[in-house]
């Protein structure tokens, strides 16, 4: 049955965004808020705004039970978990479906059985997707030994329950293993309950590219073209841009289809994202995770596909199918995203909360900008410092470079130092135009060449 | 809403107090002065203070005399949750719900309820329920005194920091 009212179970940009395409279906909203976010856009947007609990995450936004009994006793029969916090936990789906709301979302089983990385590899091979070559769980050193003789050096250490980066480590040798096997597992223990790790070749020269899919649940899949979010701190995205166009075209069609493929193997449901790792010098892609979820840096697909994703997945959970086949989704044109983050870059980029006092953002052809905030807005301590991300469009990835550049420098701010100086220095900077480069680059060139402007 | 800068004579229990022999009574009305404080009671809900605003005696500056206008008809709305609306005492402490949840008065369907208005608690009281998806949550008062007013009906959703009892200390 198609949505009636929708709950809201996020905040900041990404709550702003859900209810926008929401209310432009006709669907009513009820957004379920911290003690913190009581007075924000988004709570203004909504029809009705509850307040779960208090400004600590653990006990508002964080609380699966919290979140579906407040959706259940404001009569809702849909929940968009938007990114972050809940949106990938098992649990929430799962109680979803039990008190009959649909869960904008995929079916519990699969997001346990992508979010689990072995697994989610088995899934790719049996879809015959293309994985860095790698191994299956190491028990011991003496297996890392071995398996790293056989992928050849440097080898990279992950968690099987990872992500960002905790227990994870490079290893250029066997010295390397000795010393980081056991810390790293004991890492990932206390990181994620689960102290299994696996092996994969380090790859030295990759891009992070990704393809955006929507599965209806029955095995049909599309996808809107691939992004590239090679520019990256600490495996955090700062600029993410579609389509990928320093892959060759033909491998980035490649790529496209592996990713259809897989998502059509595991019948999945909602807006998805498969990253891969484009390894430069072979000029090959391996498939590294799916994300069961909307991702920060969808609008850069919306940009250049002219479709709304945020209403695509309520779509597919309202149970009315994708609606559209591939001959549909025409890719044109080329779109850039920054990221702002309350940062203080010349504070190796400390959270920098506090009072928007002046809020002036540019306007103009080809620009886009998803945000919360506002002149007033006090950015708040307890959450992700993201207050809004611009976006550029244009027909050229030139013109969107010029575009992007040119907004920043209008755009009128003052309160929290951000990153927008940091955003402005890569898109200036000969590499990035030249498009040459790697998830390394920024951390390795682009960051010791900037200088944070004075406080 | 100002209060007045001498101590007031009147206090809450009083007018409590005056409202219950008013309800008590057969009269129409009820009209009291005294100290700056008038009190204008009348079964008639459109009933108002007789005359120009200006009283005889005028009122000091700066403290508005409080009007209670109380339709005390002989159905009193039984049904909602004890104790009346209009302006709390500062010294009253307001319980509030911790998360949001379903507030539930009785430990279970037929039990008489944690707590009356009127009734005296101390800080490890249990005045109510709430419940979080069945997970049911005890509420323990926190402040020993006599509860004053129960703002929510059973069975209601409440949020975070909305105010579910007040209690006298």
């Amino acid at each position: 049955m198609p949505v009636k009212r929708l709950f809201v179970a996020n905040r900041g940009e990404i709550a702003v965004r859900i209810l926008r395409s929401a209310k432009a279906l006709g669907i009513e909203t009820v957004l379920g808020v911290s003690a913190a976010d009581r007075d924000t856009l988004g709570a203004e947007m909504a029809d009705r705004t509850v307040v779960l609990g208090p400004a600590a995450a653990a006990k508002s936004y964080l609380d699966e039970r919290l979140v579906v009994h407040a959706a259940k006793a404001t009569g809702c029969d849909a929940l968009h978990p938007g990114y972050g916090f809940l949106s990938e936990k098992p649990a929430l789906a799962t109680l979803c479906e039990e008190e009959g709301i649909a869960f904008v979302g995929p079916r519990a089983e699969t997001i346990a059985r992508l979010g689990d990385k072995m697994s989610a590899r088995a899934l790719a091979q049996a879809a015959g997707v293309p994985c860095v070559p790698g191994t299956d769980h190491i028990a011991t050193l003496e297996a890392a030994r071995e398996a790293a003789g056989r992928l050849g050096y440097p080898v990279v250490m992950k968690a099987s329950a990872g992500g960002g980066g905790r227990g994870m480590f490079r290893a250029n040798g066997p010295r390397d293993l000795e010393t980081g096997f056991d810390r790293a597992s004991r890492e990932a223990e206390g990181a994620f309950g689960d102290p299994r790790l696996y092996m994969e070749r380090f790859v030295e020269a990759a891009r992070h590219v990704e393809v955006q899919i929507v599965g209806d649940g029955h095995g049909t899949v599309v996808h809107f073209g691939a992004r590239d979010c090679s520019v990256q701190r600490r495996y955090q995205k700062l600029i993410e841009e579609a389509p990928a166009s320093a892959m060759p075209d033909a491998l980035r069609e490649a790529m496209q289809q592996a990713a259809v493929d897989l998502c059509a193997h595991a019948h999945y449901r909602n807006a998805g994202t498969v990253e891969f790792l484009f390894d430069v010098a072979r000029g090959v892609f391996y498939f590294i995770e799916v994300n069961s979820r909307i991702q920060v840096e969808h609008p850069v697909s919306e940009e250049i596909t002219g479709h709304d994703l945020i209403a695509l997945q309520l779509r597919v959970a309202g149970g009315e199918g994708l609606g559209l086949t591939q001959d549909d989704i025409r890719l044109s044109g080329h779109a850039i995203e920054v990221r702002i983050n309350a940062e203080d870059p010349a504070r190796d980029f400390a959270p920098a909360p506090g009072r928007i006092t002046r809020w002036a953002p540019p306007a103009g052809e080809g620009l886009r900008l998803d945000t919360h905030a506002r002149q007033g807005y006090l950015v708040p301590p307890f959450y992700d410092s993201m207050i809004g991300k611009l976006i550029a469009r244009g027909d050229t990835r030139e013109q969107a470079i010029d575009r992007l550049l040119e907004a920043i420098r209008a755009f009128g701010l003052d309160g929290p130092r951000t990153t927008l100086p940091l955003a402005a220095h890569i898109l200036a900077h000969p590499d990035f135009r030249a498009n040459t480069i790697t998830t390394r680059w920024l951390e390795e060139v682009g960051l010791p060449a900037f200088a944070p402007p004075p406080a | 809403m100002p209060a007045p800068d001498d101590k007031p004579a009147v206090k809450p229990s009083d007018i409590e107090a005056l409202i219950e022999v008013f309800n008590a009574s057969d009269w129409d009305e009820m009209h009291i002065e005294m100290d700056g404080f008038e009190l204008f009671l009348s079964n008639d809900p459109g009933a108002r203070l007789p005359g120009p605003a200006a009283p005889a005696a005028p009122a000091p500056a700066g403290a508005p005399a409080p009007v209670a206008s109380v339709p005390a008809g002989p159905a009193a709305p039984a049904a909602a949750p004890s104790g009346d609306a209009g302006p709390v005492p500062a010294s009253w402490v307001a319980i509030d719900a911790p998360n949001l949840g379903t507030f539930y008065r009785s430990p279970k369907p037929g039990a008489a309820p944690y707590c009356e208005v009127g009734q005296v608690v101390t800080e490890d009281s249990e005045l109510c329920l709430i419940e979080v998806m069945k997970l049911f949550t005890a509420l323990r008062s926190g402040v020993a005194g006599t509860v004053r007013r129960i703002c929510v009906p059973d069975g209601a959703m409440v949020e975070h920091g909305q105010t579910l009892f007040w209690v006298e200390p």
